[in-house]
């Protein structure tokens, strides 16, 4: 048995996203761009997709800007608005971004721009108080997240993007793993640019979206015809768009059903393994959290070593961020959080979704604690035991 | 349910090969590659050039574990080799011995530190590339032999494995050949198949020991000074000792009429003595850090062994006397020529395996 516990990185496909991409396939193919009829209806399944991703997040359709996914979406939010934003030259962000909000900023301070990258709580929360104080004329950006994707723990922006507006720097919200998992809304977040990504909601990867709330005040990184009135030039992906605007239709449909369901699973979760595992912690506080991410230091264990058992036991968990070879390195979160380096290589996220079920879920909690038990016992006997 | 065992998978086509005839033979594999250096990634973001470790390397033994239909991950294991491996290699050319950090690797990390995650990972076996053979007799001990391919042999640096260690691991390949080992690649149709052999040290790539060391090291430890004749005649200077390992003939920047050799290192003073040819014969060694694999009890008096002090060296008629404290003294039978402080030497008996050690201090008079 598979029991999928990564949603964060990834979700599944939903059911319905499958059936409305598999009567797409066998139809037609035309470019939204032409100016024939199948082009015509190309065009009606790419604009039906942006008000549906638009209607989640209580946006206008057109200003949804369909991107290759929520990396390129975080880096056309980032250099589009420094481009923008001529004579301003510092960004606010922080330490536990995701690495497509860390890895521009770092070019971005190679090209000479100023980042203050402020430190969280030792529960992963921002200090809001702070980054208003270092809100000035010169700032051009506010960047972040409104939920970590490694912690889930969410940060309060609303009065950051109401301060940054009042010296005229732009509020930039990735928003990638918060969609879906909460409410969400550009009108009382009041921001200016919002990251969307397509397969944390269980569409196709290769597709997002960024909230444009005035494309004057953004610009394009690549040039090219006319699409997505020329902010993200190229054909669009239609297959992806499709995925999402299904996947964000029937989450708009159904998302207290679905956040309630997901709340309850990841509780029942975390109440069996707090019941079995001595000495487990959360990464984080127990509120102000999505719900649906426990990241959990699993005392006694390393963790890539519980990983690759679960794995082999076939639950699917994850920790920390892969390099390109595959090999794990420590979290940056949660180092920035002040755990030690063994506390980071002793937890593993569990992200849950709408699709498990709850005999999955309790199967996984006997998985865990089983593996957990049986490595707790090799680790504190380690290196004598065959020596 | 089937043994499960663990194998070190390097994305070379040995390491391939032996996940596959394990596979073959009906194992619950796990491939497991270690990450063992940092990649380097340039300032400006782009990655260096290829080296160890690389992401190419990995992908290969990941499409090996796909074609072959077993689970395969890429561990971290930097930290444990840093310590264990790169940093004894570092600290022992600056002392003006010549480390074989194959042999450090081999102790630490595959056969210990891997060997302790695959018990975590409920595996009863590590298997490895390594050209080899482990049998165990009618009494239950288990026996570290040469390889069938002779010109392939890796036992010499496997000699400290114990008795522990060799009833948890598997080498698949002892009685292949490498040519063999190419054929079966094909057959099965892995990637790698035709893959060059990687020569020279793993984590030494695009750059030369003595550049490697001198990076690693702080200025205070590069330990300049005289180049001398045995005599104590003043030939030149260097610029430090971990750029000298004994026998050493090029390189030395000196003139002395005819080809002189480096004979000994001392890093107290900073001194490199070169010698002729025929002054580099030495009776024997003392040996630090000797393991026994245990196949045979130790022995009281020193016994005849056929003794190898390096890799690609044929093994030497010597006695080796047993002191205690992990030390041993072995006499060769015949002088032996450039005996190369902290190289491993090795004690077999026909084409068993049945210790070795760490080369100390050679026998001079």
């Amino acid at each position: 048995m598979e029991i999928y516990l990564d949603y964060n990185a990834g979700a599944p496909l939903r059911p319905e996203v499958r059936e409305a991409l598999m009567n797409f396939l066998s139809g037609e193919g035309a470019n939204p761009s032409s100016v024939h009829r199948s082009g015509q209806r190309a065009r009606r399944i790419l604009e039906q997709a942006r008000g549906q991703v638009g209607a989640l997040i209580e946006a206008a359709a057109k200003n949804v800007v369909f991107t290759s996914g929520g990396t390129e979406a975080n880096n056309l939010a980032i250099f589009g608005a420094l481009r923008a934003q001529a004579g301003r030259r510092k960004v606010i962000s922080s330490l536990i971004e995701h690495s497509s909000i860390i890895n521009p900023l770092k070019a971005a301070e190679r090209e000479g721009f100023n980042v203050k990258w402020l430190a969280p709580d030792h529960d992963g929360r921002i200090d809001i108080e702070q980054a208003i104080a270092a809100l000035d004329e010169n700032t051009a950006l506010v960047t972040m997240a409104l939920a970590n994707s490694e912690t889930g723990v969410i940060q309060d922006l609303a009065p950051l993007a109401a301060a940054a507006r009042e010296v005229g720097a732009l509020m930039h919200i990735d928003a990638a793993q918060a969609l879906g998992r909460m409410r969400l809304s550009v009108k009382r977040l009041e921001c200016d640019l919002m990251t969307l990504s397509g397969h944390k909601i269980g569409a196709l990867a290769g597709i997002g979206a960024l909230y444009v709330r005035d494309e004057r005040r953004l610009c394009p990184l690549m040039f090219g015809g006319p699409q997505e009135r020329g902010i993200r030039p190229g054909t669009q992906n239609l297959p992806g768009a499709l995925s999402m605007g299904v996947a964000a239709e029937v989450l708009a449909k159904n998302l207290t059903n679905e956040i309630n369901y997901v709340t309850f699973l990841a509780e029942r979760l975390r109440s069996r393994l707090w019941n079995s595992v001595p000495g487990i912690k959360l990464n984080g506080p127990l509120f102000g959290r999505i719900p649906n991410t426990l990241n959990c230091v699993f005392p006694g264990v390393r963790g890539e070593t519980m990983l690759l058992a679960l794995d082999l036991e076939g639950v699917r968990v994850s920790m920390g961020s892969a390099c390109a070879a595959g090999s794990i390195e420590p979290s940056h979160v949660l180092l920035a959080m002040g755990r030690s380096e063994s506390e980071a290589l002793s937890s593993l996220r569990l992200s849950l979704g709408p699709q498990l079920t709850v005999e999955q879920v309790d199967q996984a909690a006997r998985i865990i604690v089983h593996v957990w038990r049986r490595l707790a016992c090799v680790d504190t006997s380690h290196s004598g035991a065959w020596q | 349910m089937n043994e499960r065992v663990v194998v070190a998978m390097s994305g070379g086509v040995d390491s391939s090969v032996a996940a596959a005839l394990l596979r073959e033979s009906g194992y619950d594999v796990i491939g497991l590659a270690m990450r063992l250096v940092a990649s380097d990634v340039h300032s400006n973001g782009a990655a260096s050039h290829k080296r160890c470790c690389s992401y190419e390397d990995f992908e290969d033994a990941r499409r090996v574990a796909e074609l072959m239909d077993f689970p395969f991950y890429v561990i971290d294991m930097r930290a444990e080799f840093d310590a264990n491996v790169v940093t004894p290699f570092v600290r022992s050319y600056l002392a003006g011995r010549t480390p074989n950090p194959c042999v450090a690797c081999n102790q630490f990390i595959k056969f210990d530190e891997l060997l302790s995650r695959a018990r975590a990972l409920e595996a009863n076996y590590v298997a490895t590339g390594h050209y080899a053979r482990i049998v165990r007799d009618h009494a239950g001990r288990y026996h570290l032999m040469c390889a069938r391919d002779a010109q392939k042999d890796q036992s010499y640096f496997l000699f400290m494995l114990k008795q522990e260690q060799l009833c948890r691991i598997l080498f698949p390949l002892g009685e292949w050949t490498k040519d063999e080992v190419r054929r079966k690649a094909r057959a099965l149709g892995l990637v790698n198949a035709d893959k060059p052999e990687s020569q020279q040290i793993c984590f030494v790539v695009g750059t030369t020991y003595d550049e490697f060391v001198a990076r690693r090291a702080a200025p205070h430890e590069i330990k300049p000074g005289r180049i001398v004749d045995s005599s104590g005649t003043v030939l030149g200077t260097h610029s430090g000792i971990h750029r000298f390992t004994v026998g050493q003939r090029r390189g030395l920047g000196v003139a002395a009429g005819e080809p002189v050799y480096v004979r000994e290192i001392r890093p107290e003073s900073g001194d490199v003595v070169v010698a002729r040819r025929e002054q580099l014969a030495d009776r024997g060694f003392t040996a630090c850090n000797v393991s026994l694999t245990g196949a045979f009890d130790p022995w009281p008096s020193p016994r005849t062994f056929k003794v190898k002090i390096r890799y690609r060296h044929p093994a030497l008629s010597a006695t080796v006397e047993l002191l205690g404290r992990e030390r041993a003294i072995v006499r060769f039978f015949e002088a032996c020529t450039a005996v190369t402080p902290g190289q491993a030497c090795v004690f077999y008996q026909n084409d068993e395996v049945v210790g070795g050690g760490i080369i100390e201090t050679p026998l001079r008079e």
